[in-house]
């Protein structure tokens, strides 16, 4: 009896493994095509612009129509993995690029690298286009960024005799002596949220010529040397030698670190560049605040890139009207509309441009959208382990070393051997 | 007959009548008895066949594999080179201590606290309908805020604890999630909190099930309160304690959404629990056949420890038997 | 002097239970309090249960989001039938299990324990795959089905517990009295186990109602989502999140918990007890 439940188990599961890579799926009629776009929800306004696109997009294209499957952020990478592999996903995927890096290179993503159109690629800023770009194909195309911005409160910089940079771009330097000429009584200089620190300082490392990552998938080297170390020293050193940062910051996430921001606490905070929303949302009334330029290291004012993506999924019988619809809907006004709602910054320079001209200098925009330019490819995005290192290793090891229960040469060593332990 | 035979597999000779077998009576059953048996199992059969043996046989046997979650996979039998490997991996092991203080001390303080709470609610006080439905309140909180509430709660800086400590004079700038000292002490105490209710209801019902005659008799015998919880209460909950308890540990062993939300497994990988490299060697490295080997090391050290625990509470099962027939 | 320590004792009691209740309740209060703060307050150093004005566009918001009400439908649904399909199936398999030695017993046993420990990321592929094969992916059938599989364990593991504790004279006692195995199961066992059934059956409906993986992974059409994963969706990307909606939307998803659990409360009451003795 029991001998009998087990092989009709497994017979069972056998069954079902070779219907799934088979590959099912319903033949299509001669009616209209059906696309299924499963978008991640966001804001109520993102949420909005998505629909008017689509809907503008549905009554051009009668014969191919795009429906909607709203789903949410959390939890949407083990739906995905699982409609993946279970055969079920949708035509067109919404995600980012540290993310779908993985299904492209599993080989679930269809390759758009003939599909995207010439005017689109060279409107992509190149190392945009890199941080999609997997084993030379295009397996998305990148919609929306953010940048890591400094904002500053006003009034207290100007109290400190602080004149509030103007330039093209400013140098870690400056910040480092601009929190220490404001740090006195109560307030510190600066807050930064760095609970996570891992995705800032390797989002952060590229001014400094860091890279971290060489080579990719199960090839992919690390490498800590000066680059790498620049920014947690300057980090660590800030905090403990200037005394210039809030130390509660340094363990909160960025949006409960804004909080001190708005207090009055902190003169300056770093934050993701669509807070600038949120600020002009929740910030007290009469609260006097300005986005300061782009943080330029040694190498410039690079930051890694990982922009969200539409994809298509390679199983679906409608590769070519996917592409023709993700085309569609990364035009120029398309792109500049949803990033306005969604706080943050095209893709693509056309619409970095669009934005630009109807936004000016409101709300910090135009310095946020100058940072448009500067994204790079993050290597890190193409390396297997990266995601576990992140998680089980360099977190941890960060966040013994800006609580000082290490120093710089054991965080360096923490990082090298708990990658060489993943890896090996 | 003596104590010791009950663990021998049923044979068919002597044990129908016999007084001193009346802890289970039934297990003489002839077939007739074994297909009413059968009949009472059976609705519960196929579902559980299907959709849970299956899948957790499939799932046990790709621990053996090199199974990759890429797209049409194609993956060979391996052995235990998983395992082997698995043996080596020094984060992992390092987490299972973690795992372990967790899991203990989540399962104790909730026993503890859950039986305090059913007593409290089972002594007739005032208002128990009401106090009842409020001790249920973590239940009825969407899982989705309970972290965010319980991070709400602990904030440093603008937190509703801190802001309390501080209206007593006692600090008020703990950083509790994020101090090496405090994180896990912190979620250890939202792990209770997620599972009293369902330990105190199952206690509670416990309660209720105890004939009254017996709680009567010791009374009368001249027992106070004190005496009767451990001579009647205690004993009688015996067989409710020990399953929830081991289901319990069995949870919160294997729990690490909610943990992984409050902390990240922070600071500096104090509150890392097992189950989040499972995750992530599944899903993140989608080598799903070594987390599939995790997975099978998990349960044979879970049951392992279960089956100990389980022995030496049906042993004293046993040994009360005895002692009432003796 | 005894009344005096009596009261003491009294006292002592309701104290130590405003402390339980103040503990497990507190989160909930925060909650509520969160629910009715702008995002401006909640964004703020200020710490304070009352919100310095009340701010209820945070339910509208909730209530504006795509199918609030409807996966709240489809959550009472799945919850409900889970719940009495567990009951059914696991009320008499239980007792089978804690009545029985031998092989079925090891093998339940064995097999609700594996179920429990191994990891729901190694099964769910090959559940995916299974349910796929019989058409019930984005089903609430299937979901009900698989939210019945994973709660029997427990179902079936606490209930045995339950049956183990009714002494065995009981049912001897009926079974002489002439009855077949059946009458005593249903005069003598089932209502003694009442208040067991009714703390299970809590629990099925509880882990069913707020359950998420199986429900993200499995469901894919929006008309089928339930109400956590309507609620994750107030969560966005680079962890932004409507926290004022999100909040109001919670506290409306605890409404239906509550009135169920105070219907419930009342059965946990074991009033048929003496009466199962005695007769």
């Amino acid at each position: 009896m029991k001998t009998r439940g087990v092989s009709i188990a497994a017979c069972l599961t056998i069954t079902t493994l070779l219907l799934a890579s088979c590959g099912s799926g319903d033949a299509g009629d001669d009616g209209p095509v059906t696309l299924k776009f499963q978008a991640l929800s966001d804001q109520p306004a993102a949420i909005a612009a998505t629909e008017s696109i689509v809907a503008d997009w549905n009554e051009e294209n009668p014969d191919v129509q795009v429906e909607i499957v709203p789903a949410g952020w959390d939890g949407v990478y083990d739906k995905l993995i699982t409609q993946f592999n279970g055969g079920a996903a949708p035509d067109i995927i919404h995600y980012e690029a540290a993310s779908i890096v993985s299904f492209a290179r599993d080989g679930y993503l269809a390759d758009l690298t003939d599909l995207m159109s010439d005017e689109r690629r060279a409107d992509i800023p190149e190392g945009i286009l890199d941080s999609v770009t997997v084993d030379d194909q295009v397996i998305a195309y990148p919609t929306e960024l953010q940048s890591y911005v400094v904002f500053a409160n006003r009034k207290l910089l100007e109290d400190s005799g602080v004149e509030i940079p103007t330039g093209d771009t400013m140098t870690w330097d400056e910040l480092r002596e601009i929190a220490k000429a404001t740090t006195k009584g109560d307030v510190y200089g600066l807050g930064w949220g760095l609970a996570s620190p891992t995705a800032t300082f390797m989002s952060l490392a590229p001014g400094f010529g860091g890279t971290y990552i060489e080579g990719t998938g199960e090839d992919a080297t690390l490498t800590i040397g000066d680059g790498e170390m620049a920014l947690p020293e300057q980090v660590h050193a800030m905090a403990y030698e200037d005394k210039s940062i809030l130390p509660v910051t340094m363990t909160q996430s960025g949006s409960e670190a804004i909080a001190s921001f708005y207090a009055g606490q902190t003169a300056m905070t770093v934050q993701g560049s669509y807070q600038a929303a949120n600020i002009t949302k929740d910030a007290p009334e009469g609260f006097d605040w300005v986005a300061l330029p782009p943080l330029a290291g040694p190498e410039g004012p690079q930051q890694a890139a990982n922009p969200q993506t539409l994809s298509v999924n390679i199983d679906s019988e409608h590769v070519e009207e996917s592409a023709e619809f993700i085309e569609f809907f990364t035009q120029t006004e398309n792109l500049a509309a949803l990033n306005e709602a969604d706080a943050l910054i095209p893709a693509t320079t056309s619409a970095q441009e669009a934005m630009t001209d109807k936004l000016g200098d409101e709300n910090g925009w135009s310095t946020i959208l100058a940072g448009g330019q500067n994204f790079v490819s993050a290597p890190y995005l193409f390396a297997d382990s990266y995601a576990q290192w992140k998680d089980t290793v360099a977190t941890p090891a960060y966040q013994r070393y800006l609580a000082q229960e290490t120093d710089e040469a054991e965080l360096a060593e923490q990082l090298t051997s708990g990658w060489e332990e993943i890896t090996q | 007959m003596t104590v010791a035979t009950s663990s021998r597999p049923p044979t068919p000779v002597p044990r129908q009548g016999g007084r001193s077998d009346r802890r289970r009576a039934p297990s003489g059953l002839d077939r007739a008895r074994r297909r009413e048996a059968a009949a009472l199992v059976m609705p519960s059969l196929l579902p559980i066949l299907v959709l849970s043996v299956a899948p957790l046989l499939m799932g046990v046997l790709l621990a053996f594999t090199d199974a990759e979650l890429v797209r049409r996979p194609d993956y060979q039998f391996v052995g235990v080179d998983n395992f082997v490997r698995l043996a080596g991996n020094s984060f992992f092991w390092d987490s299972f201590r973690i795992g372990m203080i967790w899991a203990v001390a989540v399962t104790l303080l909730q026993l503890v606290a859950a039986l305090g709470l059913a007593q409290l609610l089972n002594s007739g006080l005032r208002l128990q309908g009401l106090t009842r439905v409020l001790a249920l309140i973590p239940w009825a909180m969407p899982p989705v805020v309970v972290a965010i509430m319980w991070k709400m709660i602990y904030s440093p800086n603008a937190g509703p604890l801190n802001a309390f400590l501080g209206s007593l004079g006692l600090p008020d700038d703990i950083n509790w999630l994020a101090d090496f000292s405090t994180a896990l002490p912190a979620v250890i105490v939202v792990g209770v909190w997620v599972g009293m209710p369902q330990t105190t209801v199952t206690l509670l019902a416990g309660l209720q099930q105890i004939p009254a005659e017996l709680h009567e008799a010791a009374a009368m015998d001249g027992a106070g309160a004190w005496r009767r919880f451990w001579a009647v209460t205690l004993p009688s909950l015996r067989p409710i304690l020990t399953s929830i308890t081991s289901l319990n540990f069995i949870w919160n062993f294997n729990s690490f959404s909610l943990v992984y939300v409050l902390t990240e497994g922070g600071p500096g990988g104090r509150t890392m629990l097992p189950m989040l490299f499972t995750y992530l060697e599944a899903f993140k490295n989608r080598n799903i056949g070594y987390a599939a080997a995790m997975g099978v090391v998990l349960v044979v050290v879970v049951v392992l420890l279960l089956a100990v625990y389980l022995r030496s509470q049906l042993r004293d099962d046993r040994v009360e038997t005895k002692k009432k027939e003796g | 002097m005894r009344v005096l320590a009596q009261q003491l004792v009294r006292l002592a009691q309701y104290v130590a239970l405003a402390c339980y209740i103040v503990f497990l309740g507190f989160p909930l209060l925060w909650l509520i309090s969160a629910s009715v703060k702008s995002s401006a307050e909640l964004n703020s150093l200020v710490v304070s249960l009352l919100p310095q004005e009340w701010h209820w566009e945070n339910y509208a918001d909730a209530l504006a989001r795509q199918g609030l009400v409807s996966s709240a439908g489809n959550s009472a649904i799945v919850a409900l039938a889970s719940t009495a399909l567990v009951i059914l199936v696991a009320l008499p398999a239980s007792y089978v299990l804690a009545r029985l030695k031998g092989a079925i017993r090891a093998a339940g046993v064995g097999w609700i324990l594996v179920s429990q420990v191994f990891p729901v990321v190694l099964v769910i592929l090959p559940l995916f795959l299974v349910l796929r094969t019989i058409g019930l992916t984005d089903s609430l059938v299937g979901l009900t089905l698989v939210h019945t599989t994973y709660t029997l364990p427990f179902a079936l593991w606490m209930l045995q517990g339950y049956v183990a504790a009714i002494p065995v004279d009981l049912e001897e006692a009926g079974a002489m009295d002439g009855g077949n195995r059946l009458v005593v199961l249903r005069r003598i066992v089932f209502p003694l186990l009442a208040p067991g059934v009714v703390a299970t059956a809590m629990f099925s409906f509880v882990s069913s109602w707020n359950e998420f993986f199986f429900a993200l992974v499995l469901l894919q059409s929006p008309e089928n989502y339930t109400l956590p994963i309507t609620l994750s969706t107030f969560i966005g990307g680079e962890g932004k999140v409507a926290l004022g909606p999100l909040a109001a939307g919670s506290v409306l998803a605890a409404i239906p918990s509550i009135v169920f659990f105070s219907i419930m409360q009342k059965k946990l009451t074991g009033g048929l007890m003496a009466g199962a003795v005695k007769g």
